[in-house]
């Protein structure tokens, strides 16, 4: 009896454990939101907006992570010592790299992820109620980041698939490259109507997007379209907001006393930390002096071909180029110590000089050690590309004597009070004007992952880098990364040529 | 329960005086009435004892009362009370036909007979072997199917084991159950408190654990106490060893670096002036190991017990590396009355573990012209690769926990036919680890600017609650074992670390986080940063689940077995969580058929066949979610962080079960009163909708390189598995000699493909990023990928005749154009070997005579590959390995030897890194001495053993690094040496004394 009635009572027990069981399989996160239930609220439209900037400072951000914009151009060579990414980073340098090129796939990756984290934002944030200034404040710097994203995406690979959901569809093909410069030119537009001027953001805030940056990139986004009427209206818009001016100092323009400065118009912060998860910006690190001081990894290094390219005299030279023997903020450059596998001088055949170990000046911090490179705040917009960039469309508005007043500014301030070097320029021929403007980009902004761009799209690159193993039809886009091809399943097609 | 043999030899002294003795004589004899000498008689209770002579016969005193023991190894002990006769005859029989083999299998034990299931059963005996603190390393070369590989040499490391090939993508590990708890690892049991191993192998015997079964159960009991002669025994066992490094890698010495350094770029004058630094060496040094073990066991009407205590330690060969263990093992048995019964295991084993940085990988790149201090004393630049010595000597990095393993359960016999178990097992861990570097200067790039210091803490829990129903009942020529049952379990952790810069003192006393002693040198600010605190994504999960099996045997000889379980996981969506995974098993015992008794010699013939299906879900518990992740922005003048949120990767709410069906047959056959036995099976397994991760579009957002799980992958593993045992005696020498030999052939069947994404998944990532094996359909898991290489281009004609990179040049290996367009690039890469062996042979001999034992186990795995890693990588100048010597110099110097580089073309992954993986090995030798009995019993001491042994002591192997046993937890980079902690050589002398 006794034995029939446990029986039951352990049935019944059982039954009841099964029944409440049913909760007992659910394993939600610890620790960690999922995405349908952020963002809801104000402070965490303000987290999803900060996630954006992050995309920025990531290293792969910098084309793939080493500089191949300025190593396809002539400004630069590969770097580091000789077998270091021969194969993998040294293609670009005579333009032998192919569909499975090195780092293509990490920068196109990383333009995208931007994009979905700017679409959090754009496609979420503006669902929130909260305060509408604010909120439209977030969705313009949003706005104005996927723009900057979608224009490294349409110069480098033309057109690209137009992804405006933090959840697109699968098998998306390639949008026209129209359609992508019509979404550029709509969020710009979105932001600079929305976002606050420089001068309004508190100390705590400087690096968020502002009126000016936004209209900074209109200008350089139209330049680059040849619609030099909208160029010179944005880019003369920026310069009669008078927020901004140039360093007295060529140095201070990149460097560490310039960070936030006057002349600074859209920059990546960073701290001295030597990861990214804490702060740290690995760009110049890449760049870093190798050897003696340990700054980095040395590549990118300032060619032959840019060194004589600066007008007798130029203090911008030694802005930009670090030779060994120099000594900077008190630290002696001596170089990467293993001359077999790293010469001062590499002489080809005939015992001509090809290049020179010599390193970045423009991405050199002062300090003691390898982590201050990571506190570099690279230039993203800088006034003094802004003065340029009207001199060029003024130039090519058929207004070349309002073109030579903003040209002018950059020599002044280039000079550095030496008078007798970079005399005002007074050409009002347009066309010679254009090819002066052209090399005084080059002067100003060498290193900057500019003079790839301004080559291919003023036309010059046949002409100058074709001795490099440029091809017209082919270069002026790179390559979509093959695994990316592979995956697409047909969805999408390779630039011509590769 | 009889051990292997403690012969016990007398010179036949009977010594003290006794009342009313007689001369008892007798002959002995065996089952076919033939005489048998040396067996050995004794006076139970005295220490009078003698040995039967060459026509079996004996002689002895003893009262009338006395009680006459007889033994001989291989035969059934026999104790026979003389009850007042003066001639006593015996007939010893052989041990295997006495005792009904008894085998333990997923919730129950079954007679061997009544099997019908792959399982395989080692005692304990063939455990303590091997000198090891993993009981896993002594199933290598016994279990057809089972490879068991060190994938590293370090003190505290856990080797790999597959049972029965690679059968996923993911964690491809059995599972074990210790006394009724599921865990995944070993790491806290002695082999000396493993009463036996069971290994299940097929689908019918691992699919009552459903779930966890795809790729085999290990069942360990633990000892639990026997039923002696009501007194308590109690044992020690002590065991001294010495690693040492079985080889050297053949790298150049300095003199060889200048020679081939100077075919480059003429750098040296005089290469015989050039000093030479083994580093190996260096770091390299003998290192002792021990351990000691104490236990008591006994039995008293009601309960039985088992209690010990051991201490293991082991130094590693290179420094700065060690592991410490002490085990506690108490379980208790009670039956509390006729029905009840109560029991408890419980294991707890505190440890200390030391972590030597990677010298290994260091001391093979080091170059050999450097000397490796300063004149001053100090560490000397060693350029690329950093100074080992000085590596080792700024190295502090421990860790030390504790773990808890244990299980109560109650047992209780209801109405004859049923048994109702309950029992509740918990498994649970804490983990301390703590790292500390000091702020040191050797070179510019091996220097530390910042004492850093890294703390962290874990610690999971796992319980698991199982019930189950039995009945058992004999009627008549049938009898049948029904198991049902109803089991939940739950996991849980939580781990947080910290690190911090520049704390203010570098002695351990400071290792703690006082944010005021730990800060920027420059500015006071506190440098507390990287904090970290969560869940163990692989300990968070929870499980219920519903099984049934029924065994029906008829006459003996007819047998079947149906199970089914039903099992919901956490680690899915609701609508995914329940698998159902049935199978269904019949045996066929022949040679108790009418028709077999004219084959007289045939002991023992059954055949046996299953089918079934077997579920996997072991991935992260939050595959499944969509979730976002918190990352850093510096915005602010002066620059701050600031905390962000977005999303990350996308999860994927349709992961399902992966589903293996695996179908077996198997022949067990005995001949000579199984004398001569063996065992053979086939078996079949296809593992379906394996959960892996693959990539995904790029413009989706989810990064570089990210990849979401889907279920959408199948492998199939099939071979063919044999044991021969051949058990006989020589005169007075017993010997039993088994062979093994098992193959392998695992094939992917389908990767990616229908979910339109990805058909094959790399793997072996190298450190520049390059993969070097792809698993697709129709290779093996883990295949390796790299250009194939047809000799070198000797002159320049040559590479005009053949498609080559632009920069090929005389003397470099020509790449073989795979694919025929005219150009070498990354599309003529193809598989170019595999690391999973296609045979694994075993060879186990022992033998016995007198007091003296004797074994030797061979093992021997062939063809598979090794990709030699560490050669691979090279963007700056390292050493080489001796073959480089050969290199070419000139049209005609050679042509398998490409001329001598640094790095570039001639490195890139080729058939030139893939050696040949097979290998045979002296696993294990060793000799005993068991001390005669009455000897030992002067100082009371029931039995004792001394004996020497030596492991992985010899090795034929063709491949150059230190040890060809190259295997990863991970089965994509299955095979790869990256420059690992090599496995040693151990030589060793051990006492096992019995009270």
């Amino acid at each position: 009896m006794i034995i029939m009635k446990l029986k039951k009572i352990f049935w019944l027990c059982l039954f009841v454990l099964m029944a409440g069981c049913t909760d007992f399989l659910q394993k939600d996160p610890q620790g960690n939101l999922t995405q349908a239930s952020f963002p809801i609220s104000a402070s965490d439209a303000l987290q999803a907006t900060n996630a954006v900037y992050a995309a920025v400072r990531d290293w792969y951000y910098n084309s793939g992570g080493y500089p191949i914009l300025d190593i396809m151009s002539d400004d630069a060579y590969k770097g580091s010592n000789t077998n270091d990414q021969l194969s993998t980073v040294g293609a670009y340098d005579n333009f032998t790299f192919t569909s499975t090129g090195d780092g293509l796939d990490r920068w196109w990756a990383t333009l995208y992820q931007g994009i979905r984290w700017a679409n959090v934002v754009i496609e979420k944030v503006s669902t929130i109620s909260m305060d509408t200034t604010l909120r439209n404040r977030y969705v313009g710097e949003a706005r104005f980041l996927r723009g900057l994203f979608y224009f490294d995406l349409v110069r480098a690979w033309g057109g690209v698939p137009e992804v405006t959901s933090a959840d697109p569809p699968l098998h998306l093909g390639r949008a026209s490259s129209e359609e992508i410069y019509s979404l550029i030119i709509s969020d710009l537009q979105y932001a600079e109507t929305h976002l606050t001027k420089k001068s309004d953001l508190s100390s705590s805030d400087q690096g968020r997007a502002t009126v000016g940056a936004a209209d900074a990139l209109l200008a350089r986004v139209y330049l680059f379209r040849k619609d030099f009427t909208n160029a010179e209206k944005y880019a003369l818009k920026v310069i009669q907001s008078n927020e901004y001016s140039l360093e007295p100092r060529f140095i201070d323009a990149n460097g560490v006393n310039g960070n936030n400065g006057v002349e600074s118009v859209f920059e990546v912060g960073a701290l001295g930390v030597e990861d990214f998860e804490g702060g740290g910006a690995q760009y110049a690190n890449t760049q870093g002096v190798r050897g003696s001081p340990n700054r980095g990894w040395g590549f990118n290094r300032p060619s032959v071909d840019l060194r004589k390219s600066f007008e007798p005299g130029d203090p911008r030279l030694k802005g930009t180029i670090i030779d060994l023997g120099d000594t900077i903020d008190g630290v002696f450059i001596k170089g990467d110590p293993d001359p077999a596998n790293d010469p001062v001088i590499i002489l080809n055949a005939n015992n001509d000089t090809i290049n020179i170990q010599c390193y970045n000046r423009k991405v050199w911090t002062p300090g003691k050690d390898t982590p201050t490179q990571w506190a570099h705040h690279r230039r993203l917009i800088r006034y003094a590309d802004v003065l340029l960039m009207a001199s060029e469309a003024l130039n090519e508005n058929g207004k070349p004597t309002d073109a030579l007043v903003y040209l002018n500014q950059v020599r002044s301030r280039a000079r550095g009070g030496n008078i007798s070097v970079l005399p005002d320029v007074t050409i009002i021929d347009i066309s010679q004007l254009r090819i002066k403007i052209l090399n005084e980009r080059r002067h100003e902004l060498a290193m900057e992952g500019h003079r790839f761009w301004d080559l291919v799209r003023t036309g010059n690159a046949q002409l100058v880098l074709g001795p490099l193993g440029f091809v017209t039809g082919k270069h002026e886009l790179l390559p979509i990364h093959q695994s990316e091809i592979d995956i697409s399943q047909g969805s999408l097609t390779q630039n011509p040529n590769y | 329960m009889k051990k292997l043999p403690f012969l016990l030899i007398f010179l036949g002294f009977c010594v003290s005086p006794v009342w009313a003795q007689q001369t008892i004589t007798g002959t002995i004899v065996d089952e076919n009435t033939q005489p048998l000498p040396g067996v050995t008689v004794v006076v139970k209770h005295t220490q009078r004892g003698t040995f039967s002579e060459k026509a079996g016969n004996y002689t002895i005193s003893a009262t009338a009362n006395d009680t006459l023991v007889f033994i001989m190894v291989g035969m059934a002990t026999q104790t026979i009370p003389v009850a007042g006769r003066t001639i006593v005859n015996v007939k010893l029989l052989v041990e295997t036909q006495l005792v009904p083999e008894v085998v333990v299998i997923g919730y129950g034990t079954v007679r061997k007979s009544d099997l019908t299931g792959s399982v395989a059963s080692i005692k304990s005996i063939d455990l303590t072997k091997i000198t090891s603190l993993n009981p896993e390393q002594g199933l290598q070369g016994k279990v057809t199917g089972v490879q068991v590989t060190s994938t590293s040499g370090a003190p505290g490391a856990l080797p790999t084991v597959r049972i029965r090939g690679v059968g996923t993508f993911n964690n491809s590990s059995p599972i074990y159950v210790v006394d009724g708890v599921i865990l995944d690892d070993i790491s806290f049991l002695s082999s000396e408190d493993i009463a036996s191993m069971e290994i299940l192998k097929d689908a019918s015997s691992t699919a009552i654990y459903g779930s966890r079964g795809a790729n085999g159960v290990i069942l360990v009991t633990t000892k639990a106490g026997e039923k002696g002669e009501g007194k308590a025994t109690f044992s020690y066992s002590g065991e001294y060893s010495q690693q040492v490094l079985a080889k050297q890698i053949d790298l150049l010495s300095g003199k060889g670096y200048a020679t081939v350094v100077n075919e480059i770029i003429p750098t040296y004058n005089n290469v015989d002036l050039v000093p030479n630094t083994n580093w190996q060496s260096l770091i390299f040094h003998p290192a002792p190991m021990m351990s000691h073990q104490i236990s008591a066991s006994g039995a008293t009407e009601s309960t039985l017990y088992y209690v010990s205590i051991g201490y293991f330690k082991q130094e590693g060969i290179v420094d700065k590396s060690s592991y410490e263990r002490i085990t506690f093992q108490l379980n208790n048995t009670y039956t509390l009355t006729k029905n009840i019964k109560l029991g408890s295991f419980l294991s707890i084993t505190p440890y200390k573990q030391q972590n030597a940085p990677n010298v290994t990988y260091s001391a093979y790149r080091a170059r050999p012209d450097l000397l490796p201090y300063k004149p001053d004393g100090s560490f000397s630049e060693v350029f690329n690769v950093g100074n080992p010595l000085a590596d080792l000597a700024y190295s502090n990095n421990h860790n030390k926990g504790i773990r808890g393993v244990g299980n109560l359960f109650a047992e209780a016999t209801i109405l004859k036919n049923f048994t109702a178990k309950t029992s509740f097992g918990v498994d649970a861990s804490y983990n301390q680890s703590v790292s500390f570097t000091p702020a040191y200067f050797v070179s510019p790039q091996q220097q530390n600017l910042l004492n850093t210091l890294n703390k962290g803490d874990s610690h999971n829990v796992t319980w698991l609650w199982e019930n189950t129903l039995t009945f058992n009942k004999e009627f008549g020529d049938q009898s049948i074992n029904v198991v049902a049952g109803y089991t939940m379990q739950e996991a849980s952790s939580e781990n947080f670390s910290m690190t911090g810069k520049n704390i203010i003192r570098t002695s351990s006393n400071f290792w703690y986080f006082n944010p005021n002693y730990i800060y920027d040198p420059n500015n006071g600010v506190n440098t507390l940063g990287s904090i970290s605190n969560g869940v163990d994504p692989n300990q968070n999960f929870s499980m219920i689940s519903y099984l049934g099996r029924a065994n029906y045997v008829y006459k003996s000889k007819y047998i079947l077995t149906a199970t089914y379980r039903r099992d919901g996981s956490s680690k899915f969506s609701a609508g995914n969580r329940y698998g159902n995974f049935p199978s269904f098993a019949a045996g066929w015992v022949v040679n108790k058929e009418s028709f077999m008794k004219k084959f007289p010699s045939i002991s023992n013939l059954k055949v046996r066949a299953s089918w079934g299906i077997i579920g996997n879900d072991k991935i992260p518990y939050d595959k499944q979610y969509s979730l976002t992740e918190t990352m850093v922005t510096v915005l602010g003048n002066p620059p701050s962080a600031n905390s962000a949120t977005t999303y990350a990767v996308s999860g994927n709410p349709n992961l399902k079960w992966e589903g293996t069906t695996q179908s077996d047959a198997g022949l067990e056959i005995g001949l000579l009163k199984d004398k001569l036995t063996g065992e053979f099976d086939y078996y079949n397994r296809v593992t379906r909708d394996i959960l892996i991760p693959l990539s995904t579009p790029d413009y989706l957002g989810n990064g570089q390189g990210a990849k979401v799980d889907f279920n959408a992958a199948s492998v199939k593993n099939s071979g063919f598995e044999s044991k021969i045992t051949w058990k006989s005696k020589i005169q007075q020498v017993w010997y039993s000699v088994s062979v093994l030999g098992s193959t392998i052939k695992n094939k992917v069947l389908k990767v990616g493909g229908s979910s339109g994404i990805d058909s094959v998944l790399y793997g072996g990532y190298l450190a520049n990023g390059i993969p070097v094996t792809q698993s697709r359909v129709g290779l093996p898991i883990g295949a390796f990928y790299g250009y194939k290489t047809n000799g070198l281009f000797q002159t320049q004609a040559d590479l005009d005749a053949y498609p080559h990179l632009s920069t090929a040049t005389p003397g470099d290996l020509r790449l073989v154009d795979v694919n025929n367009d005219g150009k070498i690039d990354g599309n003529d890469r193809t598989n170019i070997g595999s690391p999973i062996p296609k045979f694994i042979l075993g060879v186990n001999l022992q033998a016995s005579y007198k007091g003296i034992d004797f074994s030797l186990d061979i093992q021997g795995i062939y063809g598979n590959k090794i990709f030699n890693a560490k050669e691979v990588v090279r963007p700056d100048p390292y050493n080489w390995e001796k073959h480089v010597l050969n290199a070419w110099t000139g049209p005609g110097t050679t042509n398998s030897e490409p001329k001598a580089s640094y790095g570039g073309n001639n490195y890139l992954p080729s058939d030139k890194f893939i050696q040949d993986g097979s290998f045979t090995r002296l696993r294990n030798v060793t000799l005993g001495y068991t001390l005669p009995s009455n000897y030992s019993k002067k100082v009371a001491i029931k039995q004792l053993r001394i004996y020497v042994k030596g492991s992985n002591i010899f090795t034929l192997a063709r491949f150059t690094g230190y040890t060809p046993e190259i295997g990863s937890s991970d089965v994509l980079s299955n095979g790869i040496d990256y420059g690992t902690y090599p496995v040693t050589s151990v030589y060793s002398f051990g006492v096992n004394v019995t009270f």
